[in-house]
């Protein structure tokens, strides 16, 4: 018998995108003990990402990737974090994250959610993907849901408060939907992933 | 009639109104095509299929819907 804390161990999980979503994801992940992390993104820390990503003021200017690899470090140093320093797209998805259980959608822009999405089902056989649709904005924090679509694609969000609305992003609501998706992965690995 | 499960809610069409493709039901239902994931009883439809991808009464269809933001 296997048990949650060794499942946790065992697990192999991507994590696309390094923003309020990925950063925040990440930490709840390394804290839970899952043994692997696989994260990408190829942008730097900005003053006003403080908002709501788990970064620090003397992280600003510094690459993502190499930022939550140290968080990560000082938090739990017994996750081991590959960081991909990179943009990602539908070629090179299936290579940088070749043996995740599961993949965090943690984008930004919609049309890139939508493309990560398509490529983890498309062009991959084994990992289950738990996107994000609708976060932005305060209060109504129980219009966030979690809802299994199929046996691999479970989405998170109100499925209407984007940015393009004019919303403010809060690191309160933001982290809402990220701990909705940690949560998901978490009970994936541990109720679903055969080890 | 016949009928089409939309996101888990059932939508009926006259006989013959069925809408043919993914692409003529993203249309009716005034959905963008670039900011959408398609999948027909589990299988995911690329989008470039979405204009040829026929559609028959009885089939279940997720439109996931993505707004920016994360």
């Amino acid at each position: 018998m296997v048990s949650s804390h060794e499942k946790l161990e065992q697990a192999v999980v991507g994590i696309a995108g390094l923003g309020g979503l990925g950063s925040t994801v990440a930490v709840a992940l390394a804290r839970a003990g899952v043994g692997r992390l696989i994260i990408a993104d190829f942008d730097t820390v900005e003053q006003d990402n403080l908002s709501r990503q788990q970064y620090f003021v003397d992280q600003v200017g510094k690459n993502k990737v190499d930022c939550v690899i140290e968080n990560l470090q000082r938090i739990n140093p017994g996750v081991e974090v590959r960081g991909h320093q990179q943009r990602l797209d539908a070629d090179n998805i299936p290579k940088v994250f070749a043996g995740a259980d599961v993949i965090a959608e943690c984008f930004d822009a919609a049309e890139e959610k939508r493309m990560i999405v398509e490529t983890v089902l498309g062009r991959m056989d084994r990992p289950i993907v738990v996107t994000v649709s609708g976060l932005a904005g305060y209060g109504n924090s129980n219009a966030i849901q979690s809802r299994r679509i199929s046996e691999r694609l479970i989405l998170v969000g109100d499925g209407e408060s984007g940015i393009d609305s004019g919303k403010i992003l809060t690191a309160a609501r933001v982290g809402i939907a990220a701990c909705h998706q940690a949560n998901a992965i978490i009970e994936v690995l541990i109720d679903e992933i055969k080890r | 009639m016949e009928a089409l499960k939309v996101n888990g809610v059932e939508r009926q069409f006259p006989a013959g109104q069925l809408p043919a493709t993914v692409a003529q039901l993203l249309e009716q239902l005034h959905i963008e095509a670039a900011t959408v994931v398609a999948e027909i009883d589990g299988e995911i439809i690329q989008p470039e299929k979405f204009a040829k991808t026929q559609l028959r009464t009885g089939q279940a269809i997720e439109l996931v819907r993505f707004v920016p933001g994360g």
